[in-house]
């Protein structure tokens, strides 16, 4: 092993570790399953550093393993990743925070839930995580081009979905504006 | 309800953790455990092992126990001159068990009493640098929360440690299998804790596997009749203690050491290295090998105890 790898990684988890525990816990429905994707992603992470990209898209690389992570977890739920059990507390405590209570927010969550993985998917990284197009095209592998036309059509769904749930309003954002770091 | 910003706007106030803020700190206890022990992997053999890599000794702490793998208290915690109090003491209230051991021999007699208690345990002793030939039996992989928590010091005492368990989440076939080590000389000791299901196979005692030459053999440096007798280093910066050795010519090495949540006492080794560290890094202790290479026990910050001792040194070693 080289040296100068263990210092690498540990650059790249300080700058990403906020990020991923906040992107596990958006999309996984217990603290448990959200600690184990981020140490599974991180784990991965560290056996193909050599995969890693340099600088300001490690981030996005990294959101890219954690999708897939995410994805083979809910295929193998059951079995705890025993090295992310350290976490559970710290993540109980983000779902304790969580917004949710008011009947309107809970309808349409249902129907962001219906939608597909993909359209979640688009949806959420740019709501979410924040990224633009060109970031989510990185992260996801694809091309820009592909990714506007599938984030409008994923928009579009949503839109047509929650009208049809009867939902009208748009709910007053109570989260502060969002001061993205990327 | 149709245009983008609408439809993002909505989306948003869905998020669990809010948009643009983190989910959690890198310089959490747990933040750093993780890192610790996945560092600790060696990341070109650890695709080919999977799983068995986790249960590897050098994990931190907080990671291992859960695990139910090779906790390991850190020796230096639990040195020290004489008078060993030759006992180990179990109490069972409501199903919690509380286990203090002392005596880092009495293997046959610890596991009766835990037997008596209710708590399915095979507890073998091996000597000093000796593990017992892994796999005995099958490891149980979702271990229950709350089944047993982290070794810690006995408060108010300078020897032995202590953990609970409690007895009411094992499941039927599953057994707690302890091996306990210390060497002739008294002083240090070790455990490993695993939780099986099914038959175990009895302890064959093997040489305990070394990772690295520099990592093997270490000792307290600072004790009356070492090389760095008389030096303290505990408590101090690295940037403080570094001058010193050098002037010395020591050749020097750093542990990270893994300090579970709320600092009970008590350490998980991370990885040992060469390059240094920060300046500002905290030094716990200091120890020594055959060769004469010094090695620091280190963290990235200072906690409100030495994790070390449990406490200041000054209160386990009177020398």
């Amino acid at each position: 092993m080289d040296d100068e790898r263990p210092a690498r990684f540990e650059a790249v988890y300080r700058e990403a570790y906020g990020r991923i525990m906040a992107y596990a816990a958006r999309r996984c429905d217990s603290p448990q399953d959200a600690a184990d994707v981020v140490a599974e992603t991180f784990t991965v992470a560290w056996r193909r550093m050599d995969e890693l990209p340099p600088g300001d898209e490690a981030i996005l690389w990294l959101y890219g393993v954690a999708r897939r992570v995410l994805a083979n977890h809910h295929r193998s739920e059951g079995r705890r990743q025993a090295r992310s059990v350290g976490l559970d507390a710290r993540m109980a405590d983000l779902y304790a925070d969580s917004p949710g209570g008011e009947a309107e927010l809970e309808a349409i969550a249902q129907v962001f839930r219906a939608l597909s993985d993909d359209d979640r998917e688009l949806l959420s990284l740019v709501a979410w995580e924040e990224l633009d197009r060109e970031q989510i095209a990185t992260a996801l592998g694809l091309s820009r081009n592909v990714v506007r036309v599938k984030l409008h059509r994923a928009r579009r769904r949503f839109a047509r979905a929650l009208a049809e749930a009867g939902i009208r309003n748009t709910p007053e954002s109570r989260l502060a504006p969002a001061e993205g770091s990327l | 309800m149709k245009n983008t910003d609408e439809i993002d706007a909505t989306t948003r106030a869905l998020a669990r953790v809010a948009p643009g803020t983190p989910g959690g700190d890198p310089s959490d206890a747990e933040a750093r455990a993780l890192l610790a022990a996945i560092t600790s992997e060696d990341p070109g053999t650890a695709a080919k092992t999977g799983t068995r890599a986790y249960r590897r000794p050098a994990l931190g702490l907080a990671a291992t126990v859960v695990l139910g793998a090779g906790a390991v208290v850190g020796p230096s915690l639990l040195e020290n001159g004489s008078g060993v109090p030759a006992s180990w003491a179990v109490t069972a209230a409501d199903g919690m068990v509380t286990i203090k051991v002392r005596d880092f021999r009495d293997a046959a007699g610890l596991e009766t009493r835990l037997r008596d208690l209710d708590v399915p345990a095979i507890v073998d002793f091996v000597p000093w640098g000796q593990r017992c030939r892994e796999p005995r039996g099958r490891h149980v992989d979702d271990i229950p929360r709350g089944l047993y928590s982290l070794p810690e010091n006995v408060p108010g005492e300078k020897r032995g440690w202590q953990m609970r368990i409690n007895t009411k989440l094992f499941r039927p076939g599953q057994t707690f299998v302890w091996t306990i080590s210390a060497p002739a000389s008294g002083g240090s000791s070790s455990t490993s804790t695993y939780l099986m299901e099914g038959p175990v196979a009895p302890c064959e005692p093997v040489p305990r596997p070394t990772q690295k030459a520099v990592e093997q053999e270490f000792r307290t440096a600072t004790l009356k009749g070492r090389s760095l007798e008389g030096l303290r280093v505990d408590e101090k910066t690295v940037g403080e203690v570094l001058p010193e050795l050098r002037k010395r010519g020591r050749k020097v090495v750093f542990m990270t050491m893994v300090i579970p949540p709320g600092n009970p006492g008590g350490f998980g080794e991370g990885r040992t290295r060469t390059e240094p560290v920060g300046d500002d890094w905290i030094v716990w202790e200091a120890e020594e090998n055959a060769k004469g290479v010094i090695r620091l026990l280190v963290t990235d910050r200072r906690y409100d105890k030495n994790p070390v001792y449990g406490g200041p040194r000054d209160a386990v070693i009177t020398e």
